[in-house]
């Protein structure tokens, strides 16, 4: 066992001074497999949704606390859950799984705004902010506040109201969470005259009970693909650091790639899959 | 191990630019088919650069071209894979 595993991370005669797990075929074997285990966590997930699914676990509720947390740390003033707003985010949400769009305006030219007018919300203000794959209300704040666009118009204080909407269904033909957040207001705050429309992506709820999403399968699908990736990512790194470290030491002469140009490379893959594992916002 | 560090050095901090400015790239914009491109792109220029430096340096051979588009093609298949199974593409 221990000849094998240095035979795999070492670099030494047996694998002709390269660890054998960076040999071309062994990458090319690592592609395959992820391919294949990409392939077979997708028939997983369509065959036995309980047992690897996404799991979720949002509220409008938490939501509009975290929210307002935030811009109470900001110095502006609480928003307000309104049912209107909530009730143009679940059209928005819904709108989004029939037409298969993941945008701010539908394919048909559908603007959020059409669908905050036509909920009965007649605004003076209003913005959108949408996030996709999250499995808690935490991580789809934070996304938000990470991004200079969604935080102004999560701490706007032109905004007075917001909707939440939080919906589970198919994009793409891939089953994904959406959480729409329509921001509003109806009056002009400040003295300020024009009506702005800034949108960033969010959805409403009817009521708090159509905001809140809760799928608790045995594994979730999204962590298990990030944790493999990130796995093999890391024995990878750990192999090139081994490999370089030690044919530094013994001097050997070879004609290979730069570990370090491929460990940085690999760096920056870790931190995407870091960012884009737990979801995205537009 | 660090002589060679330093010999290669003003090469490497090119990488880490081309890197970063990809990262940045990426943040700066939520449209995901602007960032896949950009991730595309960023590997793209991974790979030339150490094409480059080995041609700089009088030792490319095919084994090593083949080496760095073994390993950005792993990037790009992880990235890929990431965004089809989690359903955020």
């Amino acid at each position: 066992m221990k000849d094998f595993l240095s035979h795999l991370f070492t670099p030494r005669e047996s694998n002709n001074h390269r660890a054998k797990i960076l040999h071309h075929t062994n990458l090319f074997l690592t592609i395959i497999f992820l391919l294949l285990s990409s392939l077979l966590i997708q028939r997983i997930k369509v065959n036995f949704p309980s047992v690897l699914g996404i799991k979720a676990d949002i509220s409008a509720e938490e939501l509009l606390s975290l929210t307002n947390k935030e811009r109470q740390s900001a110095g502006v003033g609480s928003l307000v859950l309104n049912e209107k707003l909530s009730q143009a985010a679940l059209k928005k949400a819904d709108d989004m799984f029939e037409y298969n769009y993941w945008a701010h305006s539908s394919p048909t030219g559908k603007t959020p705004w059409i669908f905050i007018t036509a909920s009965g919300y007649k605004y003076v203000y209003a913005g959108e902010n949408l996030a996709r794959g999250f499995s808690n209300a935490e991580d789809a704040v934070k996304a938000w506040m990470a991004s200079p666009d969604h935080r102004n118009n999560m701490l706007s204080s032109n905004y007075q109201d917001v909707g939440f909407a939080v919906k589970i269904g198919k994009l793409n033909d891939e089953e994904t969470v959406l959480i729409v957040e329509e921001l509003g207001s109806l009056n002009m705050p400040i003295s300020q005259s024009k009506v702005a429309q800034v949108a960033t992506a969010v959805a409403p709820v009817e009521n708090t009970n159509v905001g809140t999403v809760q799928r608790q399968p045995l594994v979730n699908s999204q962590s298990l693909s990030s944790n493999i990736y990130v796995i093999i990512i890391s024995v990878l790194i750990f192999a090139l650091l081994l490999d370089m470290i030690i044919i530094e030491k013994k001097k050997v002469m070879r004609f290979v790639g730069h570990n370090i140009d491929h460990i940085l490379y690999l760096l920056l893959v870790l931190v995407l899959i870091g960012i884009w594992g737990k979801g995205v916002i537009i | 191990m660090l002589t060679k560090f330093y010999k290669h050095s003003l090469y490497y901090v090119f990488l880490v630019v081309i890197l970063s400015l990809g990262f940045l790239l990426t943040q700066n914009n939520s449209n995901k088919t602007f960032q896949i491109g950009v991730v595309v792109v960023t590997t793209f220029f991974y790979v030339l650069w150490g094409i480059m430096h080995h041609l700089i340096n009088h030792d490319l051979s095919i084994k090593i071209v083949i080496e760095y588009i073994l390993i950005g093609s792993f990037g790009l298949a992880i990235i890929f894979f990431l965004l089809a199974t989690s359903g955020n593409y």
